[in-house]
């Protein structure tokens, strides 16, 4: 008796393991590219060419540059993560600036992958796009259902329009263009303005100089909300995974399960410690929470990665302040 | 009223900017200068040619129409195209205007555009609520986008941007291709066959679904209204009232009698009819125009069928 083994294409890595891959990653001196450089030192293998990117080599915001720049490598599968500066996002007053830098880098590189034939393009969304009003768990195809937060519509729409972009190169030429979703994301090399930064650089940034100055640490709010967080090693696991095997034309949320929601409370107390900030600790009350609970489902990835452990928080919050105190003078403050 | 206006159509050569340069021989004021332009003077697509046409005439005021725009089956297999020639287009003209600080640039939207699974009657703020229709995907989206622009320009650069949003239009010098066209243009072409070629009309679904309509000499006319007049922030729709949408019936049995076709009319059942209301509320607009009175659809459907008649050579079937 003869048993075929019926193996379903999807499961099929995406390339033979010899064949000659050359990844182009833009935006590689950001946060992520900056974990994904550290993380592919590691993991690597040996078909695989990795470039990284940055505005240094080529203004994407020109066709031409970036016909060039992209040109230059003739990349195989590229992972997009160049975009205006994150923390300008926050500012109603820089709308425009973000939604037309965005596009105008969106447009050129789609067209540009389009035009190479890579075999994969993947561009990262995040969750912080998906609309205000609407059920929780957040699933990846509610994406359009609702109006993202008005005050960041440049950068929330022009994020969005990759996933249009995504659809309609799919559904015209057949283009192999899909996104990532991460949650929010945490790590070395952040943006940890005072202003604009995220909540963990923010606090981590704010502790340290509290530290300093022997001042009592205020946090807004009561504490209670809870969030989700990555750290930018796993991220980049999550992605360069996403680069080899994933095949799905749907997007895909990168995020720790629900189980491993952290209250705010937790996190200052976790930024604390590992920071060895001995003053005061005061919540204003009086400032607004946000919303209570903003649960993204990683069921989905749960699918494809039942085994995938994260970064405990602790350690990951350990590792990024490390990196804070010793690159301070370089860090993006 | 002293001060000088100089008003630039872009797509001045489409089914609106026909309508409004009909319009606005009678109704232009004197102080105002109104240039139309369409592809052959300008391709859009380009900064370069859109920045010297502009600078060319330095308009006060644009009124921007130019798009790619497609019947149901042309948007679905060209999506991407459309979408990324939209937004070509959009862009130039928009950082254009601001380059020469217009003093106010409208451009329209359209109701399909809105999401496709939304409580009715849908009102300007609805837009992001939903995703659209998928067979106009990319076209709505770049239509989507136009409102983004509007909100972004206007926060960043107080820049005066803003959108009208008219329902389904028809009139002259529309797309009469009866695969590709909208309902009512399709329908005038299609009777037009069959009464040459003394075959039964053969109608899709059953006829009972209600939708609103709008002239395009009437939609001239309101948009004529904004470019002089409606200062807010938010878009409006521009529609007949609920009251005076139509079912598919009717609108048939309109244009048979119109067009004196004598043969017979079938509606084919087995087709799906679509949803059956698809209300705009037209608060806003009566807020501001609580007296205008739009062409009687009869009467519209008259003309249209008129000029179809006369331009068959020329009309884009």
């Amino acid at each position: 008796m003869r048993f075929h083994r019926f193996v379903d294409p999807k499961d099929l890595p995406n390339f033979i393991m010899d064949e000659k891959v050359t990844i182009l990653v833009t935006g590689g001196s950001g946060m992520l590219g900056y974990a994904l450089q550290r993380v592919v030192k590691v993991e690597k293998r040996p078909n695989e060419e990795w470039i990284f990117i940055n505005s240094k080599d080529g203004d994407l915001r020109d066709i031409n540059q970036t016909r060039k720049v992209i040109e230059k490598y003739m990349p195989t599968h590229v992972l997009h993560l160049a975009s205006a500066v994150s923390g300008m996002f926050r500012n109603i007053k820089f709308n425009s600036d973000v939604l037309l830098t965005n596009q105008s880098i969106n447009t050129n590189v789609y067209q540009v992958c389009k035009d190479i034939k890579v075999k994969k393009l993947i561009s990262c969304l995040s969750t912080c796009i998906y609309p205000d009003n609407v059920t929780y768990p957040i699933t990846e195809s509610m994406l359009h259902n609702g109006a993202p937060h008005i005050t960041s519509i440049g950068y929330s729409f022009s994020k969005r329009m990759l996933d249009v972009m995504n659809r309609c190169y799919r559904m015209q030429y057949g283009c192999n263009f899909l996104s990532v979703i991460p949650t929010n994301l945490y790590g070395p090399n952040d943006n940890f303005s005072l202003e604009d930064a995220h909540v963990i650089p923010g606090l981590i940034h704010k502790v340290h100089r509290c530290k300093k100055e022997d001042t009592p640490l205020i946090v807004w709010g009561t504490g209670k909300p809870l969030r989700q967080f990555i750290f930018s090693y796993d991220l980049a696991k999550l992605m360069i995974w996403a680069i080899r095997e994933y095949n799905d034309e749907e997007n895909i949320f990168f995020s720790v399960d629900e189980d491993d929601e952290i209250s705010i409370k937790e996190l200052v107390e976790i930024v604390v410690e590992e920071s060895g900030f001995k003053g005061d600790v005061v919540f204003d009350e009086t400032k607004t929470d946000g919303q209570y609970k903003k649960t993204v489902s990683t069921a989905k990835m749960r699918q494809f990665l039942p085994d995938f452990k994260f970064t405990p928080i602790r350690e990951g919050i350990r590792e990024t302040i490390r990196w804070f105190e010793e690159n301070y003078e370089t860090a993006r403050t | 009223m002293e001060e000088k206006m100089t008003v630039l159509v872009t797509g001045g050569s489409g089914m609106l900017g026909y309508a409004l340069q009909k319009v606005i021989k009678e109704k232009k004021r004197p102080g105002e200068e109104w240039i139309f332009i369409g592809s052959k003077d300008a391709d859009l697509r380009e900064i370069d040619e859109t920045r010297t046409i502009f600078e060319k005439h330095m308009p006060t005021h644009v009124i921007h129409l130019a798009a790619i725009v497609g019947g149901v089956f042309k948007n679905m297999k060209n999506t991407c195209d459309i979408l990324l020639t939209n937004q070509k287009i959009n862009l130039n003209v928009y950082q254009v205007c601001k380059e020469i600080k217009v003093k106010k640039l409208i451009s329209c939207l359209s109701t399909c555009v809105y999401p496709d699974k939304i409580t009715y009657p849908i009102t300007e703020s609805m837009l992001h609520d939903g995703p659209p229709h998928p067979s106009n995907f990319g076209y709505s989206f770049a239509k989507r986008s136009i409102d983004a622009m509007n909100k972004c320009y206007r926060w960043q650069y107080g820049c005066p941007f803003v959108s009208v949003i008219p329902t389904s239009i028809y009139g002259p010098n529309d797309i009469f291709s009866v695969e590709d066209a909208h309902v009512i243009p399709g329908l005038i072409n299609k009777v037009r066959m069959c009464k040459r070629a003394n075959t039964p009309l053969v109608v899709w679904g059953t006829g009972k679904p209600l939708r609103q309509f709008i002239f395009s000499y009437d939609l001239a006319q309101l948009v004529i209204w904004a470019i002089r007049e409606y200062d807010e922030e938010d878009n409006i729709f521009l529609s007949v009232d609920e009251k005076d949408e139509i079912s598919i019936r009717e609108l048939v049995e309109v244009i048979v009698e119109e067009y004196g076709f004598k043969g017979e009319v079938v509606f084919d059942d087995t087709k799906t009819d679509g949803q059956y209301k698809k209300t705009v509320s037209t608060a806003k607009l009566r807020k501001y125009l609580p007296d205008f009175k739009f062409t009687p659809i009869r009467e519209g459907i008259r003309e249209t069928i008129r000029w179809f008649e006369d331009n068959y050579d020329i009309a884009r079937t």
